[in-house]
């Protein structure tokens, strides 16, 4: 790039006098910089007897609709990388350290898949890992599939685990999420009632079309289910018919926005109800940001939450330290995620991606930070799913996200309402 | 039962409160200067961008706000109507029409590059308060911006009925050839819509920040039901838009309510065919 800069520079059809005499400056200090630059980096062989760098490759959204996710997705990849190499790196590849090489996605899915492959393509990569939003994780496990290239992900959409022989998935998948959603109903009533209400796209719809094929058999009983298109000015009809159906927890599979508006609005009426918001924006440091106070007490579902184990408190507090909030669930699987990649290395001895997808296929940890996890084990299946994987419910207490659910995860007992 | 459909009548009405100050700008608009104005939307998302950081940065309160968003948009209204506007004024629609829409997409994207796409909420001791009375409830503060919704409504009328200006704006908007030959300046008249109409929906956006989120495409959900007041209630009458946007705010509450809670529009837009089938001209007869 550099050379072809000069080269315009260069040009000789360029008639005006004073412009180029500022090109000539500019072509001096492009030179004497060039130098300098060439001395910077001429020092980088001298440390050359260290063992190579494990290039991992991070696919995060930092830009576009769900950019703060995705930089929180980005600070917490590299808070693994740092952990991992503070702990002396890749012992069986002489002490190699993990290069994290991030890639920006640009919440778009035409841009995770040119993305992705220009990751793969572009650089020597052992592994990658992607993207937190299922949509757009689904594309790049498409592309990292054919480049037969490993990936491992915190996305839960059961569709990841279908055909896939590249693809990990360490945490609870949506199904499961469901599952959890209608046992934690019966933690407020013995009968409970519960009223779903869905915003009426792909996503709602699929997600309430799981609750109402389970809840019979978890012996939950649903009064309402409502869709309704997502992006209402006003909450208060939907809530008044939720009223009206007598129903003692509400289901709300919810954008953040409408979930706002739906909380504020149940508060309004008065309306003495359990509130279950899902994962999702639901789970984040945003959402209690945005609802205040009356966020307390309502109960989500996370595919890990950062009071799970003593490992998972060090990592929250290191994320809180770099980052000011505490580590949502995305980023705290996510540095457990470079963990289980640096056990998968570690057991290759090689940075050859093939053997890392291996060595991942018979990954079993049941202590460390690889095994951060709600279940504290991880060993995949033949789908690349994790055989012990679960999800965690949570609550909000205190402004903070306290595990609820199941018995053997809770941390805090539930609070009443 | 009637608690039911009157709690809905209420949600519906607090609503349309907010409906008819964006429903208002955009009629006084297309009255006075002939314009639409797709634009409309953004101008009630920068109002609430004003009123959340001031209120995040400064801790004022966004009813507060309102002598702050109102005069600001105000002017933007004017410099709008002066740099902009003015130049495409003439027979042909297209470029005005290419204008206002063109500055709706530039200011959504300019919102999206300075703020993101987050959610911005303001916390008011009142945000999560209600009245309740007889089984029913009213939130505070919609009905505060329901309220000052209808103060707003009443002294732009006055406004339009007792002053020399207002009664230059209104001629202006029966018919503009004869209004200048009288004696009336366009410009002046346009630049005067053109800031209260902006007013109006900088005020909807302070009065809606208590209770909604502040995002980019915030506006596209309020301009939608704008234009179908504008419609319903007779495109330039005032009047129209201010009783068609709370029968749309009261019909759209009945239909989640009884049709479905994704119907809400669907109703709503019965109701615009319904008012164009018996009442072609919409439900305020001539423009006023």
């Amino acid at each position: 790039m550099k050379k072809h800069r000069q080269k315009s520079i260069k040009n000789p059809t360029e008639p005006d006098k004073t412009l180029s005499k500022r090109q000539d400056r500019r072509q001096f200090l492009i030179k004497t910089g060039g130098i300098l630059a060439a001395g910077a980096f001429g020092a980088v062989p001298l440390r050359g007897w260290a063992a190579d760098p494990v290039n991992i490759g991070g696919l995060y959204p930092s830009t576009g609709s769900m950019a703060q996710i995705g930089v929180g997705c980005v600070a917490a990849a590299k808070l693994g990388v740092d952990m991992v190499n503070a702990a002396g790196g890749i012992k069986s590849l002489g002490g190699a350290k993990l290069n994290l090489i991030i890639s920006d996605v640009q919440s778009d899915t035409t841009v995770t898949r040119t993305e992705t492959d220009r990751l793969i393509t572009g650089n020597k990569l052992s592994a990658i890992h992607g993207c937190y939003a299922s949509a757009l994780t689904m594309i790049a496990s498409e592309v990292a599939e054919r480049a037969k290239m490993p990936l491992i992900t915190g996305s839960s959409s059961d569709q990841l685990n279908k055909g896939r022989h590249y693809t990990f998935t360490p945490f609870a998948r949506a199904s499961q999420f469901a599952q959890a959603q209608l046992q934690m109903a019966k933690l407020v009533s013995d009968k409970p009632k519960v009223a779903v209400i869905y915003e009426n796209t792909a996503f709602g719809t699929s997600t309430s079309n799981g609750l109402k094929e389970l809840a019979p058999g978890e012996g939950v009983e649903i009064v309402m289910f409502e869709p309704y298109s997502a992006g209402f000015t006003d909450a208060s009809p939907l809530i008044n018919k939720v009223k009206a159906s007598g129903a003692n927890a509400l289901f709300s599979l919810s954008y953040l926005n409408d979930l706002i508006l739906i909380v504020r609005t149940v508060k309004q009426v008065g309306l003495n109800i359990a509130i279950n918001g899902g994962s999702g924006g639901f789970v984040m440091p945003d959402f209690y940001k945005n609802v205040g106070k009356i966020a307390e007490g309502l109960q989500g579902v996370a595919h890990w939450n950062h009071d799970i184990n003593d490992d998972a408190q060090k990592v929250n507090v290191e994320f809180k330290k770099r980052t000011g909030d505490f580590a949502f669930e995305y980023a705290g699987g996510l540095v457990a995620q470079t963990f289980m990649l640096a056990d998968a290395l570690e057991r290759a001895a090689s940075a050859d991606p093939q053997k890392v997808r291996d060595a991942l296929s018979t990954l079993d940890v049941s202590s460390g930070y690889a095994a951060m996890a709600p279940g504290g084990k991880v060993k995949f299946g033949p789908d690349g799913k994790n055989i012990y994987g679960r999800p965690v419910g949570v609550q909000w207490q205190n402004g903070d996200l306290a595990s609820i659910f199941p018995k053997e995860d809770a941390r805090k007992p539930l609070m009443k309402m | 039962m009637w608690e039911t459909v009157a709690q809905a009548v209420i949600n519906g009405l607090l609503i349309g409160g907010i409906y008819a100050l964006v429903s208002i700008g955009v009629t006084l608009i297309f009255g006075v200067v002939k314009i639409v104005n797709f634009a409309q939307g953004e101008f009630v998302m920068i109002g609430m961008y004003i009123s959340f950081y001031l209120a995040n940065q400064f801790g004022i309160d966004p009813l507060l706000s309102l002598f702050v968003t109102m005069p600001a948009l105000f002017v933007i209204g004017v410099l709008v109507q002066h740099f902009l506007i003015r130049r495409v004024l003439g027979p042909n629609d297209m470029p005005q029409i290419f204008l206002t829409f063109a500055l709706s997409l530039l200011l959504l994207n300019l919102a999206l590059m300075l703020f993101t796409a987050n959610y911005r909420t303001v916390h008011t001791s009142y945000s999560d308060e209600a009245y309740h009375i007889a089984g029913l409830y009213i939130p505070v503060a919609k009905l505060i911006a329901f309220v000052v919704a209808m103060f707003l409504s009443g002294a732009l009328w006055v406004f339009l009925h007792t002053t020399d200006l207002g009664k230059a704006m209104r001629a202006a908007a029966q018919n503009r050839d004869v209004a200048m030959l009288m004696g009336i300046n366009p410009d002046r008249v346009f630049c005067v819509a053109l800031g209260i109409a902006l007013a109006l929906a900088g005020a909807a956006g302070s009065l809606l920040m208590p209770f909604y989120s502040a995002y980019p495409f915030v506006g596209q959900v309020f301009v939608l039901m704008a234009f179908v007041a504008v419609v319903m209630g007779t495109l330039g009458n005032v009047i129209g838009a201010l009783i068609a946007s709370l029968l749309m705010g009261i019909a759209e509450s009945l239909g989640i309510q009884y049709v479905g809670a994704d119907s809400g529009l669907l109703v709503v837009f019965g109701l615009l065919l319904l008012t164009l089938a018996f009442k072609p001209t919409g439900l305020g007869g001539k423009a006023r």
